[in-house]
């Protein structure tokens, strides 16, 4: 610095000034803008995003959603932190540990538990596990927070399993073989080789689990106490919260149309669509990235090895367990799982590779045991009390006394004729798409804009379609509640199932079929018709038939729809209402006081129907699987 | 081809299944009449205790029900969803713009004020309420009672019982927040019975049950008596509309109603008498 005399520095130091003068003049232009547009923004939003005060009917009515985006938000935490323990774990043992046997065994269990309709996990939740915790927990009222994350997390349970199962199942087998061949144990393969290499589906799994849990309508609104408040202090796991999706359930039949609340409570489903539309897309890029072979990106993996990253990720997730295990168990047994988990983790470089495995086997073997003995304490509970309702009277008659006497015969055919209604409407259509996916396409611009947008109907929460059809069919075109509009509604909801399972169908057909037919001089529509479309057929016949059971347990897109409360003769006349029977167990269990067996016999009959339904696909997909292996 | 021919004859099944379904409503040999009715949830147990023994004496009629708040009754009465209408309180001035309803008063309902039967409070005061349910009295120890925090049950937004509960009890005030909500006087009461420090109001009708107890309120305690002479102080008209004059079923069906076996039927249901 000797050769800068002391002119030039002075000098290097005005123009530094200067400069910096003017870059501070720029900055303010800047956030000037900035801070206008974010003023005005923030104002305009401020009555309704910002906004933690939902009271409709106030003097003044004030529409703040914030406090329902939080906890619908806390809720799916809550289901999320219940779920994806137990999910993975059984997910693990379905793919690496259990025996063939069992395999056959716990897979359908699993199916079973995604076949309950959502209806039935509400009034199980609302007369069972809420009673339960109120009295094991001696608090006030078992309407709250933790009983709606347990339910939507059993709820979740199916998806999360499902999917992670399906990305372990994809991971090559070279890696397993290579792994063992070095002499670590089995454990160790699949905790540090297998797991991380499946980590873009499994966690495309957990977000699918968090988007089913978000998407919930019924079983929420009838265990949650639907208080549109924040938690407080906020991890207070015992308060009653509301969710996006309960508030449509309850108020959209209860507002006048085209009032200022109405239009509120479509801004509701404006944000409730935004969070699973996010959603959908992170899960659609994930799976994307498991499909093309790649883990996490470099930088995110890089991001996920780093050892501060890993310490953060394992406080954060250490203190939201300890929130719930303090709330639900008490201060004292939370700590103490706390310093056994710690303990663990510290401990674990010393304990043998042989205690590792086989412990972590047990827990695995304990996840499972759960997940079947959750299944079967709902399902005896349910059974054990309603098969007592269960008559010819019952099955046959009309419902008196508010369903309290007489029976639910125009309830269950109805449920038939909406599901009729929906496949025959969806199965052309859906069919025509999947055809043109696989047969008339090649990948492009618009085949896979058409595919996201499918993918995102699937993930759009069920009540958003009920919620529609009130506004379109029911108001709009003046149709009234009736039959035709209940049917489109759930055929609207299953068409995404349809299309994929027929496009899956027709894919697994081979190529050689194809070009055998089309080099006899057969058109491609001869071929599509003699050849592919046979020969898919059991898989599309699969895919209908869940289809069909899904929709018959649905509750939300007929609720505003198409259903009444009550109704003496069978529906003829597709402009006429109906009565079904998802929404008449809903009904009887919110407005009819007292808890008899014809509540739990109604839920006798839509579980044994739904899964009857479930069955037939297990059996029709076993039965050509034989066929096509042999 | 094996599984080809399996598939036709499942979906040959499925097929002549769908039709049996469908064509199942068809078989009656008559042609019902069917109206509509929506109540709200209040009036619920007697209307359909009404429709029941009109059904009994008409063969072919078929009045269908549907529950909401008394809110969404005027809407789907004004639009035409439904025939007869039971709402449980006045109608309001925007409610009645550019239609023509016909309302007649059917029947008289108190509110009563519920909770547990293990609570050892017996007598409210209208102002005792007002404050408990503006959340600033938390502990049924304010009120005499045990050392047991109140939770307080309501209905939501649309619900006819909390328009009129908040008039008379609230003047229009706000409910405290942590109110649970619920869209149905079934639902209030069940939740009542099960929560030892709980407080709900519901339909007379509902709280003759021994499940729950019932509070005297200014001294007076609810039932079908103090609600006839209106010495009960917190009571509403329930009131059948229909757009403009009724016809057919619905005409026959409204003159049932008023008449002497409908008076008793709704009297039975711990209404009093218009």
């Amino acid at each position: 610095m000797s050769y800068m005399d002391n002119t030039t520095k002075k000098r290097v130091l005005r123009e530094g000034v200067i400069k910096s003068i003017w870059l501070a003049t720029a900055l303010i232009s800047a956030v000037a803008v900035a801070f206008i547009l974010g003023h005005v923004i923030c104002t305009a939003l401020s009555g309704f995003l910002f906004n933690t005060n939902w009271n409709p009917t106030g003097t003044p009515p004030s529409y703040g959603i914030a406090a329902l985006i939080i906890d619908t938000l806390l809720v799916t935490l809550g289901a999320l932190i219940f779920s994806v323990p137990l999910g993975l774990a059984t997910a693990v043992y379905i793919s690496y540990v259990a025996p063939p046997r069992m395999r056959d065994v716990v897979k359908p269990v699993i199916e079973l538990l995604a076949g309950i309709p959502s209806v039935v996990y509400g009034f199980f939740g609302m007369i069972v596990l809420g009673s339960f915790l109120q009295k094991a927990l001696n608090i006030p009222s078992g309407a709250c927070w933790l009983a709606a994350s347990i339910i939507l997390g059993i709820m979740a349970l199916p998806t999360i399993i499902s999917v992670s199962e399906d990305a372990l199942f994809a991971i090559p087998k070279d890696y397993k073989e290579a792994s063992l061949s070095l002499g670590v144990t089995y454990w160790h393969t699949i905790s540090h080789v297998l797991l991380p290499a499946a980590a873009s589906g499994v966690s495309a799994a957990v977000i699918l689990g968090m988007g089913r849990a978000i998407g919930e309508t019924m079983a929420v609104m009838m265990i949650a106490g639907n208080a549109a408040i924040i938690p407080n202090p906020i991890w207070n796991v015992l308060s009653p919260v509301r969710t996006l999706t309960a508030t449509l359930g309850i108020e959209m039949t209860e507002v006048a149309t085209n009032s200022m609340h109405y239009y509120a409570l479509f801004g509701v489903a404006t944000i409730l669509l935004l969070i699973t539309l996010l959603i959908n897309l992170t899960s659609y890029w994930l799976i994307k990235r498991m499909q093309t072979g790649s883990c996490l990106p470099d930088r995110m993996r890089n991001w996920t090895h780093s050892e501060g990253m890993r310490v953060a990720v394992a406080a954060v997730a250490g203190i939201i367990v300890v929130w719930f295990l303090s709330a639900v168990l008490g201060i004292l047994s939370a700590v103490v799982i706390t310093a056994a988990i710690g303990a663990w983790y510290f401990g674990r470089e010393k304990i043998s590779p042989k205690f590792a495995e086989k412990s972590s086997f047990g827990i695995i073997y304990a996840c499972t045991a759960a997940v079947i003995l959750i299944l079967a304490i709902i399902l005896w509970d349910i059974f054990a009390n309603g098969l007592p309702a269960i008559s010819w009277e019952f099955l046959t008659g009309r419902p008196k006394q508010c369903g309290l006497a007489g029976g639910i015969f125009t309830a269950i055919v109805g449920t038939l004729q909406l599901v009729a209604g929906a496949i025959l409407i969806t199965l052309p259509i859906g069919i025509g798409a999947a055809i043109y996916f696989t047969e008339y396409s090649h990948e492009n611009l618009l085949t896979r804009a058409l595919r996201i947008g499918n993918d995102l109907l699937n993930g759009t929460p069920s009540i958003v379609f009920g919620l529609f059809g009130f506004a379109f069919f029911v108001i709009y075109l003046n149709w009234g509640t009736c039959m035709l509009a209940g049917q489109i509604c759930l055929a609207f909801m299953i068409l995404p199932t349809i299309i994929r399972t027929t496009e899956e169908a027709l894919k697994s057909v081979p190529n050689s079929l194809r070009e055998a037919s089309l080099g006899l001089g057969a058109t491609q529509w001869q071929t599509i018709r003699k050849v592919v479309l046979p020969s898919a057929a059991p898989g599309i016949l699969t895919g209908a038939i869940l289809s069909v059971g899904r929709a018959a347990g649905e509750t939300a897109p007929i609720m505003f729809t198409a259903v009444v409360f009550s109704k003496r003769f069978i529906t003829r006349d597709v402009f006429d209402p109906v009565m079904a029977l998802p929404y008449h167990l809903f009904a009887l269990s919110t407005t009819v006081p007292d808890v008899t067996t014809q509540h739990y016999g109604t839920a006798v009959v839509l579980i044994a129907l739904v899964i009857a339904i479930y069955l037939a696909a297990i059996f029709s997909r076993r039965h050509f699987q034989k066929k096509l292996f042999r | 081809m094996h599984s080809l021919k399996y598939f036709s004859k499942v979906s040959i099944a499925a097929a002549i299944l769908v039709f049996v379904v469908l064509a199942v409503g068809c078989i009656d040999a008559v042609d019902p009449d069917i109206i509509t009715v929506s109540t709200s949830t209040t009036a619920l147990p007697a209307v359909q205790a009404l429709i029941d023994a009109y059904m009994d004496n008409h063969t072919f009629a078929d009045i269908q029900t549907k529950y909401y708040g008394s809110g969404a009754v005027v809407t789907a009465v004004s639009f035409g969803i439904s025939d007869i209408g039971m709402i449980s309180r006045d109608l309001a001035p925007s409610e009645k713009e550019g239609h023509i309803f016909k309302e007649s008063v059917i029947c008289h309902d108190g509110i009563a004020i519920i909770a547990h039967p293990s609570n050892t409070v017996d007598a409210l005061t209208l102002a005792d309420l007002k404050d408990t349910y503006q959340g600033k009295i938390t502990n049924w120890e304010k009120l005499g009672g045990a050392d047991e925090q109140i939770v307080l049950v309501g209905f939501n937004s649309a619900s006819g019982t909390r328009t009129t509960f908040n008039k008379m009890v609230l003047h229009n005030e706000d409910a405290s927040e942590t109110m649970l909500e619920y869209n149905a006087n079934g639902a209030v009461q069940r939740i009542v019975a099960n929560t030892p420090g709980a407080i709900g109001y519901v339909s007379l009708g509902y709280a003759t049950d021994s499940k729950v107890k019932s509070f005297t309120v200014e001294g007076i305690a609810p039932s079908v008596t103090t609600v006839t002479d209106r010495t009960y102080p917190i009571s509403r008209p329930i009131i059948m509309i229909t757009n403009g004059e009724p016809t057919g079923l619905a005409k026959d069906f409204v003159e049932f109603i008023l008449s002497v076996d409908g008076k008793k039927t709704l009297a039975n249901h711990g209404f009093a008498p218009a």
